[in-house]
């Protein structure tokens, strides 16, 4: 198990590093002359020398990719070619809110999912069986921008009892869970019917086994059963899935945070691709594939954890 | 190649089926599961309204008729008009074109390269080319996907050839690590050792004997990335950056529509019901794959 951490932990560097040499090449394939991409058509030659020198654009291609790797390692993710902000502390004030949102919605959904999907696998017929049944379609069927849409057409333009934009900061506690409640039922809802589908159908297999049959044989009340001795095993995939969905959930939250405007990693990076600021894009874009792929670690990890009938090689 | 084959070992013809058998064979499996034969029906009718658009739609996707703007549904018009007078209708049905080719295409493009390097990784398994191509995959799969798309199309500017190649790219990895576990599996049968032992190329053994064995599982993943892609084309035209307006995607009348969504609720609602269509019919379809291509499952 430990050999199989440091494995995959070692290989994560030669594919960061290609992470970073894709990074590099986007902008290097930009058509023309980047400076000029960057800076518009109506920028002074003073200005687009300006920006060439600053960022080593007039060096030969293997000399800028090395500037580029040293700089990243050091942690310095360049200047934005608009603002002049350090990329680094631009994304430093978005990360948080990608995070909360990540969190509450993923939270939000695993409780409900969770909870939906047990109480459906206990009584099979039962209304909230039916209701995994449904919400699990729509959660195929509405992709979360279109949820997000949907949310802010019913809350905010129809009954308007919800915040639309924004991220409430200026209103203290309160105004930022307000703020939240949308973006996270748009970014979760699509997890709840995964995630309670999943635990219904890995449930239903585990109280069809012969532990829990003995467990009846032995009158232990079907509360406890279900409860402790079926749920505890019954969740370990759906613990996994949970890992997988903090990474996607990065992804998926650009469009949420577009939608309702909040101010977080993936906004800051869709609004430097509209402004063709490249150094905030390859910033954003590395910060949220670092994330995605520890993500991913922990979920194969925890997966060995929690079923240790799992074989690495 | 598998006539020479089955000639000099009678009997093995039918471990080398080929690409059309077992198309039919899967299609004729997912009718019989439930909900395989409407997924079926409902991406038949997509089909359809995609080859058709021109003679079933009643208007002009692109006709504005500006006086009668944001209509409600009504008998002029079906599903009501967007903010330049356009029949929602005959867009909805044009975006069809789009979500399809955008699928197709890019599910199309992506399994094809993502498995032939898959296997070629697979058939020279601990070898250099075998390592470099399990990096590439693994750098590629470190990007959240639709980043990395909108980051492409970003440097390659939007247009619907540029969605299709940079969601391609996205996805090709994950074939191509269906396709290498897979052929792992495949490499050590006999029929394989009987195709080398005859002096075969390996190049015809990747293509003639090995991926027609190794489909099964590729082709379950097909029908759902084909939803996954058409979200993320719409999600990339959303942004402004996918397809052109004033072209009819779906994600184009929902940038519409959250522009005015103030004004009217029907240019949101009704391109977000043809998406639901569409993600639903290909979740029906793909469901009725995996149950028909799994042995284990088709015995329940």
């Amino acid at each position: 198990m430990l050999k199989y951490i440091i494995k995959r932990v070692l290989w994560m560097i030669p594919t960061l590093i290609g992470v970073l040499i894709i990074l590099f090449c986007l902008t290097y394939m930009l058509p023309g002359d980047p400076a000029t991409a960057m800076l518009g058509p109506r920028a002074t030659p003073e200005l687009v020398a300006a920006l060439n020198t600053r960022l080593h654009l007039d060096e030969s291609m293997p000399v800028r990719l090395g500037y580029y790797l040293f700089g990243v390692v050091k942690g310095d993710l360049g200047t934005s070619v608009w603002s002049g902000h350090k990329v680094s502390s631009l994304i430093f004030t978005a990360l948080p809110h990608t995070v909360l949102l990540a969190i509450c919605s993923l939270g939000m959904a695993a409780v409900i999912g969770i909870f939906m999907g047990a109480f459906g696998a206990v009584r099979q017929n039962s209304v909230i069986s039916r209701i995994v049944t449904i919400v699990s379609l729509v959660g195929v069927a509405v992709p979360d921008f279109v949820a997000a849409l949907l949310l802010m057409l019913l809350f905010c333009v129809k009954f308007p009892i919800l915040p639309a934009i924004g991220a409430g900061t200026e209103d203290g506690i309160t105004g930022i869970a307000v703020h939240l409640i949308l973006p996270a039922t748009a970014l979760g809802i699509g997890w709840v019917g995964y995630l309670s589908r999943l635990t219904r159908e890995s449930m239903v297999e585990v109280l069809d086994s012969d532990y829990i049959r003995t467990a009846r044989a032995f009158a232990i009340p079907q509360r406890l059963i279900a409860n402790v001795y079926a749920l505890k095993n019954a969740i370990i995939p759906t613990i996994t899935v949970i890992g997988l969905g903090v990474g996607k959930l990065l992804g998926g939250a650009v469009f949420v945070e577009i939608i309702f405007n909040r101010p977080g990693l993936g906004k800051l990076i869709v609004d430097a691709v509209y402004a063709r600021d490249f150094p905030v894009v390859q910033g954003g874009i590395l910060v949220a594939t670092i994330f995605f792929v520890l993500a991913n670690l922990l979920a194969d990890i925890s997966y060995g954890f929690v079923n240790p009938q799992i074989q690495y090689e | 190649m598998n006539t020479t084959l089955s000639k000099v070992i009678p009997g093995q013809m039918s471990l080398t089926p080929r690409w059309t058998e077992t198309l039919s064979m899967a299609f004729k499996a997912i009718v019989k599961v439930k909900g395989g034969l409407l997924g079926a029906v409902f991406i038949s009718i997509m089909l359809l309204c995609a080859f058709c658009a021109q003679w079933i739609t009643p208007y002009d996707p692109n006709a504005q008729d500006i006086v009668h703007r944001f209509a409600g549904p009504g008998w002029a018009h079906l599903l009501g008009t967007d903010y330049l007078g356009r029949d929602i209708l005959s867009r909805i049905i044009y975006g069809c074109r789009i979500a399809v080719l955008v699928a197709f295409g890019a599910v199309g493009l992506s399994s094809i390269i993502g498995v032939f390097l898959g296997v070629m990784a697979g058939y020279n398994e601990g070898e250099k080319i075998d390592y470099f191509l399990i990096w590439l995959f693994d750098i590629v799969r470190s990007f959240p996907q639709i980043i990395l798309a909108l980051a492409i199309v970003a440097v390659l500017g939007p247009s619907l050839v540029n969605v299709v190649m940079a969601l391609a790219f996205t996805a090709f990895p994950f074939y191509g690590r269906i396709a290498r576990a897979q052929t792992l599996s495949v490499k050590e049968a006999d029929y394989i050792k009987a195709a080398e032992a005859m002096g075969q190329k390996p190049l015809t053994i990747i293509l003639r004997h090995i991926t027609p064995n190794i489909m099964a599982p590729v082709i379950v993943c097909l029908g759902m990335d084909m939803a996954t892609m058409i979200i993320w084309e719409s999600g990339l035209s959303f942004l402004g950056l996918g397809v052109r307006p004033p072209t009819a995607s779906w994600g184009i009348m929902l940038r519409n529509g959250y522009k005015y969504i103030q004004v009217s609720p029907w240019m949101i609602l009704w391109p977000a019901l043809a998406i639901a269509f569409a993600m639903i019919a290909f979740s029906l379809f793909s469901e009725g794959l995996r149950v028909a291509l799994d042995p284990k499952e088709r015995e329940r």
